[in-house]
């Protein structure tokens, strides 16, 4: 008895659509999410400094694939949405990218926490590409009642496909 | 071990010999953190969720008490607390956490740490650590734990660049 189907574990592991970002990894997206995220180690910026470090050359924060997929020039303004829908709260809905969403009973989505484990500091001028797969669609029983735990991975790639991250979000769905 | 570092902001890594269950890592303090902070943060990754910004739409419609910091800038202060600590010669292997509690405009956040394991495993010194976000009363929004590796004083070398997929 529960809310997850022989459909839903069917999708398990299996590797969703690969997308890349429209706008490669820039020396400006760089200098707008560090002075954003108030980092100060200035091998995020600094030729002469990041040239000593292992990299040889100006790297990303670990975390920057997550922000890397920024809107094409020319593409649909996301904001227009604000006109049909005021009330519209401004957020993506939390999709994840390339995957088939799970047709559940249940409404209400909470975020269950993130893993990200690092393989490699992305450099500008990367394209970055993501690609993730269901880890887990299981039933449990909570305190509040029936809920299903979803797990899924996303792979951080460049444009040589080596891996820089891989991240596990778990979302609780009650 | 003459090695390039993995940081660039100078400073030393921990000796993975003297660390110790119990050892504290250096706090991160930024704030307060002001609507000015979290609108800027907002517009460098692209994110128009109008609960960072838009305060009478937080308020009102949302009726939250008021502007949210952005799970994603207290997810990048923890990677950066992580990475300070970890040094030059350290490599943050891995890091995980919960938003447990939002965090609101005007809080000042401090991330911390604490070695909770060590373990020496194939050349490597494996470091975990109990992490988190507290705000200025003291209160936790973001529990974790981060692994870090470094150098074994008497190990092969370096902690290897790219970091091994399987470790």
């Amino acid at each position: 008895m529960g809310f997850v189907t022989a459909e839903h574990r069917a999708l398990l592991g299996k590797p969703g659509r690969r997308q890349t970002a429209a706008n490669p990894v820039s020396r400006e997206s760089l200098r707008r999410l560090t002075q954003g995220a108030m980092e100060l180690d200035p091998m995020l910026w600094d030729d002469e400094i990041a040239a000593g470090t292992r990299y040889g050359q100006v790297v990303a924060a670990p975390l920057f694939p997550l922000h890397a997929f920024t809107r094409a020039a020319g593409a649909p303004d996301p904001l227009d949405k604000l006109a049909a829908d005021p009330d519209w709260d401004g957020s993506d809905g939390g999709g994840i990218r390339g995957l088939a969403p799970l047709d559940l009973p249940l409404r209400r989505i909470l975020n269950g926490g993130t893993r990200a484990r690092f393989f490699r500091l992305a450099r500008i001028g990367d394209a970055i590409s993501t690609q993730s797969r269901y880890v887990q669609i299981e039933d449990r029983e909570g305190r509040s009642g029936p809920m299903v735990v979803v797990s899924i991975e996303t792979d951080y790639r460049n444009q040589d496909d080596e891996l820089l991250m891989r991240v596990r979000s778990t979302f609780i769905w009650r | 071990m003459p090695s390039a570092p993995l940081t660039g902001s100078g400073g030393h890594s921990p000796v993975f010999e003297d660390l110790a269950v119990g050892t504290e890592l250096p706090p991160l303090t930024r704030g307060p953190l002001t609507t000015a902070h979290l609108m800027r943060w907002s517009s460098a990754m692209e994110n128009w969720h109008r609960v960072h910004y838009d305060q009478q739409f937080t308020t009102g419609h949302d009726g939250l008490p008021s502007l949210l910091v952005s799970g994603s800038w207290k997810q990048h202060f923890l990677v950066q607390m992580a990475r300070r600590w970890l040094g030059p010669d350290g490599w943050l292997a891995e890091i995980g956490f919960e938003f447990r509690k939002m965090n609101l405009a005007g809080e000042t956040l401090t991330a911390w740490g604490r070695v909770s394991a060590v373990e020496g495993r194939d050349e490597l010194g494996l470091v975990t650590c109990e992490i988190g976000i507290r705000n200025q009363d003291g209160v936790e929004s973001t529990p974790g734990t981060a692994v870090g590796a470094l150098p074994l004083r008497d190990g092969a070398g370096p902690v290897p660049y790219p970091f091994p997929e399987q470790w």
